[in-house]
């Protein structure tokens, strides 16, 4: 049986995730990395930030222990 | 048996290691991101770690693709032999060739290929062959690719070109990412297979998770295997394909990253391999001015539709000389050491090192523009000195 349901699930999991870390990663640059005035680099770093949590949030999909810890938020 | 089967399971766990490196660490070392020996080094940590992370191993060997068990096949040692004989030789040649193609397909044709000699086509589950095999491999790139192109698009979208080095810094997360994943799920597989052998055998309880010691050669041998560095996989997937700048490279390794969590998360089992090439291909097609070698994906994709039968053959092969008793299994052993060795002598005759793989720098090939009259006469000089240098002398006339 093919799971039409689930591929879909995954595919518009991977747009969101992975469009989403590279959205807030190049918004962290354009306004914290090199080339921007001191104004907007508070935004920036809390872009970065957000990256950050994004990529966590991946680190505790693989890993079974922190799983529960996920779910819980 | 026993032995001879956790033998070849640990080395198919090792030539794992190496082939996939590239997965996680060829966009990081094609943009310069990292170097080549201290990516490899970090895979090989994650994969280690990875290891340990998770050690669900699946109930059974093929993941529902032989009809294992009562009324099935039985799954013997012997079986297992061949069927392992078939992946590491189709991981081999693809290494030698420099194709990234995926681990699991290869000991799944492998298997299947002895099966089919063992109990005849009945025992291949052709529904599960197509939801679990055949649409994957063809659904993950696509998707991946999708992903990849635009993220590369919303990359060059929202930087100036001047931020973009800063992509370096992010591909470091994001590929380690890759890696520890890869580790959570491809060491499972031989520790899945060494369980089962040592079920079979005797050796343990049925239905018991993997032995300690079980996991701890499981995760050296796939960390070996990783810093060892299939570097002919990374030249391909980094360079061949395509050329990669550092924001095509974070695009894609988020598109992996991406794409491999969620369907880990989701038990919709895609190859990480495959999933890979696509975000490669896509980042290709995502950056303006930039060309997809379609040459070399279409040989990509040709490894992909000719893993399982290739492998199958060389499983089925065994299987058939295994089938004679002891005399076939020493007959196997030889052959595939044999065969292992020439293709590792062959390999040597055109050596890919980590040093093939470190990027040029501009300085390389622009010379520094003379700025002062002083340096311009300087270098003046110098350029008189070589060609009398060059210049041969009367005396030597």
């Amino acid at each position: 049986m093919i799971e039409w349901g689930s591929f879909l699930v995954v595919a518009l999991g991977s747009l969101a995730g992975g469009c989403g870390v590279v959205l807030l990663f190049s918004l962290g640059l354009r306004f914290a990395g090199p080339d921007t005035d001191g104004k907007r680099r508070g935004l920036g770093v809390t872009l970065f930030v957000l990256c950050g949590l994004l990529v966590a949030l991946g680190v505790c999909l693989i890993v079974p222990f922190l799983a529960p810890f996920f779910a819980r938020l | 048996m026993v032995a001879l089967v956790i033998a070849l399971a640990l080395f198919f766990d090792f030539t794992n290691g190496f082939h996939d490196t590239a997965n996680a660490m060829a966009t990081p070392i094609a943009t310069g991101a990292l170097r080549p020996r201290v990516a490899v080094g970090i895979a090989a940590v994650l994969n280690l770690v990875g290891a340990f992370i998770s050690t669900t191993v699946a109930n059974t060997i093929s993941g529902g693709l032989i009809n294992e068990g009562p009324g099935g096949v039985l799954i013997t040692p012997t079986l297992i032999f061949a069927g392992l004989l078939g992946a590491v030789l189709w991981n081999l040649a693809t290494w030698v060739l420099g194709l990234p193609s995926s681990s699991s397909h290869a000991l799944f044709g492998g298997l299947i290929g002895a099966a089919i000699v063992g109990a005849g086509f009945d025992s291949l589950n052709l529904t599960v062959l197509l939801s679990k095999i055949v649409l994957p491999a063809v659904l993950a790139p696509i998707v991946a690719g999708l992903v990849s192109f635009l993220a590369t698009r919303i990359a060059y979208a929202t930087t100036k070109k001047r931020q973009r080095d800063g992509f370096r810094i992010g591909q470091i997360f994001t590929s380690s990412l890759v890696s520890l994943a890869h580790g959570t799920n491809d060491a499972q597989k031989t520790m899945g297979v060494i369980t089962l052998t040592l079920i079979a055998g005797g050796f343990q309880a049925a239905n018991s998770q993997p032995q300690f010691w079980v996991i701890l050669v499981c995760a050296l041998a796939i960390a070996m295997g990783t810093y060892t560095g299939g570097w002919r996989i990374i030249k391909t997937l980094g360079k061949g394909i395509t050329d990669i700048e550092p924001a095509q490279g974070f695009a894609a390794e988020a598109a992996t990253t991406a794409t491999i969590l969620a369907s880990t998360h989701l038990g919709f089992a895609l190859s990480t391999t495959q999933v890979a090439s696509g975000s490669v291909i896509g980042t290709g097609i995502g950056r303006k001015g930039a060309s997809v070698r379609w040459r070399t994906a279409g040989r990509i994709a040709l490894g992909w539709v000719i893993t399982i039968p290739a492998a199958a053959l060389v499983g089925a092969g065994a299987a058939l000389i295994a089938g004679i008793g002891w005399g076939g299994i020493l007959i196997d052993t030889v052959a595939a050491t044999l065969v292992f060795t020439g293709i590792f002598l062959l390999a040597r005759r055109s050596k890919v090192t980590s040093h093939d793989l470190v990027p040029a720098t501009p300085a390389q090939f622009v010379r520094p523009k003379p700025r002062g009259k002083a340096q311009r006469a300087a270098i003046a000089d110098a350029a008189r000195a070589k060609a009398a240098l060059e210049k041969p002398s009367a005396a030597e006339l």
